[in-house]
């Protein structure tokens, strides 16, 4: 288990600030946040490249803060994968090994094992020039696991790859962390985060101001910064207000939404996922759900399928398919209503 | 006006070589002193710019990559010797090697004169030629990715081991570059020379002893002679550099 308690560090403007973070043997951790949020600073720690200015790394409660980084077996394969130009496939991948002055029957055969695992066998004696990304990562990744790491800390690992590499990529990811592998993934993309992640800690400013399994996170999240993380893209600022014994939230726009009773009197920002909305042509029938009547203002595929933006004083964005939108006949310019249920809104401070 | 500038460098050597009968040049070629001195100091440069260079380029390393205090002063002090008249680098030379001098009086306790010996000569050399290694080697370490070390002592390497198989690999293409520079300029060194050992002759001292002693038409075949051998190591050396260069500019382009 790793556990990080009350890191400081600073680095000119920018401090990683009361890091406490604890991840438990064969996780897989993503730790989301923009470039500059302090990320790889983080990684940096852990790995010992860097030093924190105070608190402590445990490692399986063996305290490492001052562990030098060749003695820690924590493998990190950086964002630029670092391969040693100045040696061939073979050569980067048996480096660990060589350093450690293992014998050369046994550096080839487990070179060749990590090489398969890596689907790389073929590319063994090629000099590193001509690698694609893909390949190269790959290589960067071998050459890491093969000294069986505590820890693999991987620095935006599908960030240079496209689409296809992408999908390969995270598949060796998910069955290394099958197979006991603890991860820890730094990204910007939420994407990954989801798809990957057992749990997630969303880093900003160099804090961590949330963490928690995927759906608690991504599901509730604590602020703005995360919501947008979540793909959220309907925010409301609210003012909370009782009539006839109905909570009610009352936009800038005075749209009032029903809200469920649990909801407390300091929240003021409302989020709704794109996917929690829906449109039609008539009002909904169920009286309990929020209903209001705007204009389509804009269509556009999205990944999935349509987002469609209707102006009801306030925007709401709805994610939809083309199907949908030819049933219903609808289209840009037309009026339509947009309906969600009060259980669905997350209301948080958005102070 | 470049080709001027071109021309100014190459009129007098030119000059000289048409200068010089063939006879006269024949008869110094078999000259067994112009041959002495300038094995001389071809190989008390070559050993002194080995010997330093095992002190010098782990001290590039350091230059390049830690922060200690004072380090532009360090920086300043490895340049004096380029700035310096050499005769008063050979001055200051002397009083640390001869037998009052710190150096010296050591040596001596092993019966060793440094004065008018090829290891005096040798340390006069590389006082004035030591910067040209040390510079290039520390821009050649600067020009190696920090990450690269990083990855290879996270990978289990120690600082020894990444310096001996990534740094030093790495930088290899200044660091020759450097040795060259060093060696050449080694070689050519007069003044600081002159002072520590008028005997044995290095070439340039042989050079300018028979220039003073005899006049321009004697000297000049031993100075001919002495070009053309140390063109011969130069562009050899250059030659074998310049393949490395080659192989080091793609695998650069990767890294980039």
């Amino acid at each position: 288990m790793l556990r990080l308690t009350d890191i400081n560090r600073r680095l000119g403007d920018f401090a990683l600030t009361d890091i406490n973070l604890e991840i438990s043997d064969g996780q897989y951790y993503v730790l989301l946040g923009r470039s500059g949020a302090g990320k790889t600073q983080l990684l940096e720690l852990i790995a010992g490249l860097e030093h924190p200015d105070t608190g402590r790394i445990l490692l399986d409660n063996e305290d490492i803060t001052r562990k030098r980084i060749q003695d820690r077996k924590v493998g990190i394969v950086f964002q630029d994968f670092a391969v040693f130009p100045h040696m061939n496939v073979f050569g980067n991948i048996a480096y660990p090994l060589r350093v450690r002055k293992e014998k050369k029957n046994t550096i080839a055969e487990k070179v060749e094992k990590a090489a398969i695992a890596m689907n790389i066998e073929h590319i063994l004696d090629r000099s590193t020039e001509k690698l694609s990304g893909g390949e190269l990562q790959r290589v960067a990744l071998a050459r890491t696991l093969i000294t069986s790491p505590r820890l693999l800390l991987l620095d935006e690992p599908l960030s240079s790859l496209d689409t296809s590499l992408k999908d390969d990529l995270k598949r060796v990811l998910r069955s290394l962390n099958k197979s006991g592998q603890t991860i820890i993934h730094v990204t910007h993309d939420y994407g990954d985060a989801i798809s990957l992640a057992k749990r997630v800690g969303v880093i900003h400013n160099g804090k961590i101001i949330q963490e928690g399994s995927v759906s608690e996170v991504f599901n509730n999240p604590v602020n703005r910064f995360v919501a947008r993380y979540a793909g959220i893209r309907n925010f409301f600022r609210i003012n909370i207000s009782h009539e006839n014994g109905l909570l009610l939230g009352v936009t800038e726009h005075n749209n009032r939404f029903k809200l469920e009773s649990k909801t407390s009197e300091s929240d003021s920002l409302l989020l709704l996922r794109s996917d929690s909305v829906f449109i039609g042509n008539e009002i909904p029938s169920d009286t309990e759900l929020n209903a209001f009547r705007g204009k389509i203002t804009e269509i556009i595929p999205s990944e999935f399928g349509l987002v469609v933006t209707v102006d009801a004083g306030d925007l709401f964005y709805v994610n939809t398919y083309l199907s949908e939108i030819e049933r219903m006949g609808i289209a840009e310019g037309k009026d339509i209503w947009v309906s969600f249920s009060p259980k669905d809104i997350v209301v948080i401070n958005g102070n | 006006m470049s080709s001027l500038v071109l021309l100014f460098i190459i009129a007098p050597l030119a000059g000289m070589f048409l200068h010089i009968g063939g006879a006269q040049f024949l008869e110094t070629i078999k000259d067994k002193e112009v041959h002495q001195s300038i094995w001389l100091t071809l190989w008390v440069s070559f050993t002194a710019t080995l010997i330093f260079s095992i002190g010098a380029i782990p001290f590039a390393w350091l230059l390049a990559r830690e922060k200690f205090p004072a380090k532009n002063f360090v920086q300043g002090i490895i340049d004096l010797p380029i700035v310096l008249p050499h005769t008063a680098a050979g001055i200051a030379l002397l009083g640390f090697i001869s037998r009052d001098g710190f150096l010296g009086k050591t040596a001596s306790l092993f019966g060793l004169n440094l004065v008018n010996h090829p290891s005096g000569i040798a340390l006069a050399m590389a006082f004035v030629s030591l910067p040209f290694l040390i510079n290039a080697a520390r821009d050649g370490f600067a020009a190696v990715p920090e990450r690269l070390e990083k990855a290879a002592l996270n990978l289990g390497a120690s600082y020894t081991k990444v310096f001996f198989t990534i740094s030093l690999p790495l930088a290899l293409r200044s660091i020759t570059t450097g040795f060259v520079m060093m060696f050449a300029r080694g070689m050519s060194e007069f003044g600081a020379v002159v002072i520590i050992a008028y005997h044995p002759m290095v070439a340039p001292v042989l050079i300018y002893e028979r220039f003073s002693s005899y006049g321009l038409t004697y000297a000049r075949p031993a100075a001919v002679l002495f070009i053309l051998v140390a063109l011969f190591f130069l562009i050899s050396l250059r030659l074998l550099s310049l393949k490395r260069k080659e192989k080091y500019v793609n695998s650069d382009a990767q890294t980039d």
